[in-house]
């Protein structure tokens, strides 16, 4: 089945065109990669998917249905959750508080009126967040404030309030930037774990090839806002205009 | 603030919760209570009437009673500055509008002092959602300059379009307050040992609402808006992107301080028996911002200390024959000295010495 649909999407900035004509499907169980150079559109089509920038023309449609007229937090609700580049988590909050706030949303919605509610009685938040810690492997921090964390957990707290959400599409926005070897390794078997466990569909965009060409079933190259390529890991190694736009003198 | 609110509620009242349902106290909820009666119980007195301290602070009965319904309107502020971390400069229109709508509904309604709470409460509440919706469609300054705006509207309409309502330039005179119960006179000593301690029945009847305030604001922070909340203020953005309606969630937060601003709005006017046209003004609304930020913003009690020390300031050391004529200056050395030294207010000095005592990192 046919999960994300975009259908000839611009946006175009004054008069820079960011996104170009862009039209991508992907398939429930499929994990995609989007690559490109610098400035290629990666994160602004993730930013039209993710509602947080308004399309200049065309369509994208989650499950059959068009997002472009709802809010972010509608298409959340709707089940596309995104993970930061950067750790965009609740610093002042403890970890288990900043999951439990994405089980809240997963669980109860976007809005409520249980401000007289014991958040004691929310016990299916509670298992959420619990089961999102321990998948991250964050449990046995989760008493900790989250600006205490170092950068590595701050980036897996950040992916797990992705998941707590119980999204059907996740996208990764360079979940492994300015993280350590170590910290990257931890990571990339995370996602592997999730893709496992959870049977996840998600779009990774990546700068590092090693991660991109180890974890996805199918890479989308983006130049200039365009699509340039598309295809499997082994296709896109092969491809002559890839290798000249992209990757020409990387080593791979 | 909680040491450990699970504990309890896990062990013991699982099925009497179920029971009396929701509101049912859970976790420490019933200790604060407890313990917050106990300190209003005891207030008035030590304040007015203990030999020794009273003479000190000089302190008086009916200053008391102020003193809790301004810590209920400050106490309403800091949910939204505090912990939504929205800064509303039009409070004034909360605390205004309803101690003038309270004060209309005893002269043509009637002047039960419950049913006056009541209905300045509700006008407040739904001023309040008015103004929070056209409102928060900005945010940061413009919001506050917005709040202002809409406060300093109301302040022109009943100086005088709205006179012939408000009594304008001259205030709001004609309130007619009757007994508590239809039986007990507001102004009147309680008897006995109850009159050494509280005083008056305006004092009881307004600790007992401020002890009400003081429970629903809790139970307010206990629950899922209280995370909700403290998540908008840290990051809006990752609040929207976990699937929260943030706009939703800031105007319950908006209309829920405009909840208490009128509580503390109608005992105002119920207190000092008129209805001044300053209630409507803008420096209302920033005495409240002041009491909120010196007592301590995102606490619970912070707010009520802050609004007792500026209306100690205010109204005791002004008299004072020596330093008394220069009371707003020290209001301000002291507003700028405890913010310099303590940025979480002096009830987050209170937090950090107790912290440093006990050793513990305890949130």
């Amino acid at each position: 089945m046919t999960l994300l649909e975009i259908d000839g999407l611009v946006k175009e900035f004054g008069g820079l065109v960011a996104t170009d004509d862009v039209n991508l499907s992907i398939e429930e169980g499929e994990r995609v990669s989007i690559i490109g150079p610098n400035g290629a559109g990666k994160s602004t089509l993730v930013n039209l998917i993710t509602r947080r920038l308004d399309p200049t023309a065309g369509d994208i449609r989650f499950k059959g249905e068009s997002i472009v007229n709802r809010e972010p937090h509608e298409v959340v609700q709707m089940g596309i959750s995104k993970s930061f580049q950067t750790a965009s988590i609740f610093s002042d909050l403890t970890v288990r508080e900043n999951a439990e706030i994405a089980a809240l949303a997963a669980e109860h919605g976007s809005f409520g009126f249980k401000f007289l509610e014991h958040h004691d009685s929310l016990t299916g938040v509670h298992a959420v967040a619990e089961d999102t810690l321990d998948a991250v492997g964050l449990l046995e921090q989760a008493d900790r404030t989250a600006t205490d964390l170092p950068y590595g957990d701050k980036r897996r707290l950040e992916i797990a309030l992705a998941l707590a959400a119980e999204p059907d599409l996740l996208l990764m926005d360079e979940p492994t930037a300015g993280m350590s070897p170590e910290e990257t390794d931890a990571t990339v078997d995370l996602i592997e774990e999730v893709k496992r466990e959870l049977g996840l569909t998600f779009v990774l965009i990546e700068h590092d090839m090693e991660i991109v060409f180890r974890i996805s079933d199918r890479i989308v190259v983006l130049n200039r806002g365009q699509v340039i390529a598309e295809g499997t890991p082994e296709e896109i190694k092969g491809d002559s205009a890839v290798q000249e736009a992209y990757l020409g003198g990387v080593e791979l | 603030m909680s040491d450990e609110p699970e504990v309890a509620s896990e062990t013991g009242d699982g099925s009497l919760a179920d029971t009396i349902g929701v509101f049912a106290p859970r976790g420490d909820e019933l200790r604060i209570i407890a313990a917050t009666a106990a300190v209003l119980a005891l207030f008035p007195y030590v304040f007015a009437r203990m030999p020794v301290v009273s003479d000190v602070l000089q302190g008086y009965q009916g200053l008391t009673t102020l003193i809790l319904i301004w810590g209920i309107f400050a106490l309403g502020f800091d949910l939204l500055l505090g912990y939504t971390g929205l800064l509303s400069f039009g409070h004034a229109a909360f605390w205004g509008g309803a101690a003038y709508a309270t004060g209309v509904f005893s002269q043509h309604v009637s002047g039960s002092p419950i049913l006056m709470v009541l209905a300045g409460t509700v006008f407040a509440v739904l001023l309040a959602w008015g103004l929070g919706f056209l409102s928060l469609r900005r945010g940061g300054i413009y919001f506050a300059i917005l709040t202002l705006a809409f406060a300093q509207m109301l302040f022109y309409m009943s100086s005088s379009p709205l006179a012939f309502i408000t009594g304008g330039e001259n205030g709001f005179t004609g309130v007619e307050t009757t007994d508590l119960f239809g039986m007990l006179p507001l102004q009147d000593d309680l008897p006995f040992l109850l009159g050494e301690l509280l005083g008056t029945v305006m004092y009881a009847f307004t600790a007992l609402l401020a002890l009400l305030s003081i429970a629903l604001a809790y139970r307010i922070l206990q629950s899922p808006y209280g995370m909700v909340f403290r998540a908008i203020r840290e990051n809006e953005q990752r609040a929207e992107f976990v699937g929260l309606n943030v706009w939703r969630y800031r105007l319950m937060s908006f209309i829920l301080s405009g909840l208490f601003a009128g509580i503390a709005g109608s005992l105002f006017t119920i207190h000092g028996n008129y209805v001044p046209l300053s209630s409507l003004y803008w420096t209302e609304s920033g005495e409240v911002v002041i009491m909120t930020v010196l007592g301590g913003t995102g606490s619970l009690f912070g707010p009520i200390i802050g609004a007792g020390i500026y209306l100690y300031v205010e109204n005791i050391v002004s008299g004072f024959d020596t330093i008394g004529p220069f009371w707003h200056l020290i209001l301000g050395i002291l507003f700028v000295a405890v913010i310099w030294a303590f940025p979480r207010g002096i009830w987050g000095f209170f937090r950090d010495v107790r912290d440093y005592v006990t050793g513990g990192e305890d949130r």
